[in-house]
């Protein structure tokens, strides 16, 4: 019965192609905005990840505030891994790190090297040319070998420079383009804070694609004593830290909250993460992101249902004959009821199954336009397919249940 | 086919004291007020009368598609008026064929589609399906149009594909309400003769009709007026 059913849905859906594509097309829509969304969501946390394991996985970043576990559970200085208490504010607020808590870091055994660094906010400027684009930070020398930049020319700005408050720069390659196009930097001046600074390096482009973070190559370092100097501020946003070995990573991690927490009055007011920590925590975000999205993509789905509903009820009322014929040779109410039913749930999973052949096709657009690669799971086709089903049902059952109720002599009698 | 004369006794229909009242915003209207009626296994019965007599509120109710208010009314020996509405729908499926003025094929689908849907609402099986359609087919002369369309077939040939829909689960008896009101005299003429022949097969046929010709071809003739049955002749 249920596969005469579904012959019967075909029938009728081929019956009235323009109609049947139309009707669909709220769900080919809802479906493929859903699924778009999380396709991207999962891409963006996929090239994250490896980005961010691209840093290396011997690396520490010590910031302030407490990220990665509730706030309440600071005194006992537990962290939970994932949990949800990521005070936003005090991970860019004033920072509660210092020098010394740089020097305490190089000193803590396994720990090979330290760039601290903080970001100074100001225009950079060459002759007549100013961009507000470029993150503007101020580190060490050591920034360059933990973070293994590569040059193009020239160098990065050594230990000495930073000792000497010398006003040096070293461009990524965006803001290098931005400002010299393809002309040469190294030598000539650029203005930040109204103070010059002469260009030493300029970083090779990253082959990361689009930057999220850290990896931008629209970026300019400066040594980060100038940086203090300029900005007449002793600022410290993050410290790198640099781990002999992956394998000593979790211990090397417990020693520096150890020995921070001393130099903080017993406070734990910053946080030691690991790639991973940092992962997680860009991860929680993202998937807050992207479950508001699809949130509102989800309502295309809701419209789409409407729309199924409504023209179920048009159907039923035209076929109102045909239903009268049915039940005179014999149908039930229960049959006819399954019959419309039915064919409501096949519009909606025809949908469903286009709009996820249609989120494919524009993922393979996103990657070309976008570079960011949209991943498409199981789970995508699980959910397309379940959703349009549960759609179908939820929004063929009143059109069937009035399909089922009409009495057949004054079904028979309609036109 | 041929029934044997001993079930010639058995009663199809059998109808005592029925009556049927309309009780809605419109008012009251007793549409019939206490019908005796039998109708034997064989038979080939035209109920006759004119619009407004009751004739359609009785055929409605020996079709299963109205229940009447008070009274007997037994369909092959079960009283109908314990069952459900589900279970009154099975009964109509498996007992009663019924042949429409309009013919009320189901134009999206083809000739064998249209023949078999009784028997795949009785969950007959696709080989079982199959077999009875053909030999249906066979019986009103359209074999070889199994696959046309509804919409390229003359009323004529519409009206036997109705016919053979009917028979497809061996009813008690085939209900047929004007089957010729929409043909040529002709082609009525044609339709007339099959159902004549499907009688004299043994299949037992009330049609209601209020053209005198074409109830001619019928055994009996009984007259509805007034809500009431009567063995004279009534103007219609």
């Amino acid at each position: 019965m249920i596969l005469q059913n579904i012959k019967m849905a075909l029938i009728s859906i081929r019956s009235a192609k323009m109609r049947s594509f139309l009707t669909m097309l709220g769900i080919i829509i809802g479906v493929f905005a859903v699924l778009v969304m999380i396709g991207i969501g999962d891409g963006v946390k996929s090239q994250v990840s490896s980005q961010v394991s691209s840093l290396g996985s011997n690396l520490l970043t010590v910031t302030s505030g407490q990220i990665g576990g509730s706030g309440t559970t600071a005194k006992n200085g537990q962290q939970q891994k994932g949990g949800g208490g990521f005070n936003f504010a005090s991970s860019v607020g004033t920072s509660t790190l210092t020098s010394q808590d740089v020097k305490t870091i190089e000193q803590t055994k396994n720990v090979t090297a330290t760039a601290p660094f903080n970001i100074v906010s100001s225009n950079v400027a060459y002759q007549d040319l100013s961009t507000s684009s470029p993150f503007i930070s101020g580190t060490t020398a050591n920034y360059s070998d933990i973070r293994q930049l590569k040059l193009e020319n020239g160098a990065f700005f050594t230990t000495k420079d930073n000792d000497n408050n010398a006003k040096v720069a070293v461009l990524g390659a965006d803001t290098k383009q931005n400002l010299f196009a393809d002309g040469d930097a190294l030598g000539k001046e650029i203005v930040i804070r109204g103070q010059k600074f002469t260009v030493v390096g300029v970083i090779k482009k990253s082959d990361t694609g689009a930057g999220f973070g850290a990896s931008s190559d629209d970026i300019v370092y400066i040594p980060i004593n100038t940086a203090n100097q300029v900005t007449n501020s002793n600022q410290i946003f993050r410290i790198l830290v640099q781990v002999n070995d992956p394998k000593n990573i979790s211990s090397t991690q417990n020693a520096i909250k150890d020995a921070l927490k001393t130099n903080h009055a017993g406070q734990e007011d910053f946080s030691v993460l690991t790639q991973e920590d940092l992962l997680s925590t860009f991860n929680t975000i993202l998937d807050l992101l992207t479950a508001f999205v699809v949130a509102i993509a989800s309502i295309s789905l809701l419209v789409g249902g409407i729309g199924i509903m409504n023209i179920m009820l048009v159907t039923v009322s035209e076929r109102t004959r045909e239903i009268g014929i049915r039940k005179a040779i014999g149908a039930t109410s229960g049959n006819i009821l399954s019959q419309f039913l039915i064919e409501a749930v096949i519009l909606s999973v025809i949908g469903g199954l286009l709009g996820l052949a249609l989120s494919y096709v524009a993922g393979l657009v996103v990657k070309k336009f976008a570079g960011i690669t949209p991943v498409f799971s199981l789970k995508a086709l699980v959910l397309a397919l379940g959703v349009s089903l549960f759609v179908g049902v939820v929004f063929g059952v009143a059109p069937a249940i009035k399909a089922a109720r009409k009495r057949p002599i004054q079904a028979l009698k309609a036109l | 086919m041929k029934k044997t004369n001993q079930k010639k006794s058995h009663n199809v229909i059998y109808m005592k004291s029925l009556s049927k009242r309309y009780d809605d915003e419109a008012g009251v209207l007793d549409a019939l007020k206490g019908i005796n009626l039998e109708i034997k296994d064989g038979d080939f019965i035209a109920i006759m009368g004119p619009s407004g007599s009751g004739k359609s509120t009785l055929m409605n109710i020996i079709g299963l598609l109205d229940r009447p208010t008070a009274g007997v009314f037994l369909l092959d020996d079960v009283d109908i008026a314990t069952l459900s509405e589900k279970e009154l729908a099975r009964l109509r499926r498996d007992k009663i064929g019924f042949v429409f003025q309009s013919f009320n094929l189901l134009p999206r689908l083809n000739v064998f589609q249209n023949v078999e849907l009784p028997m795949v609402y009785a969950r007959k099986s696709k080989s079982e399906r199959k077999l009875k359609v053909a030999e249906v087919l066979e019986k009103v002369g359209l074999a070889d149009k199994a696959k046309n369309r509804s919409n390229r077939m003359s009323g004529g040939q519409i009206q036997r594909v109705a016919i053979a829909r009917a028979l497809t689960n061996n009813p008690s008896l085939i209900l047929a309400d004007e089957p010729t009101g929409n043909l040529d005299t002709k082609t009525g003429e044609e339709i007339m003769d099959l159902l004549k022949s499907l009688n004299q097969q043994g299949v037992t046929i009330v049609l209601v009709t209020h053209n005198p010709e074409v109830g001619k071809y019928a055994n009996k003739i009984v007259w509805v007026k007034d809500g009431l049955l009567t063995k004279k002749k009534v103007p219609v």
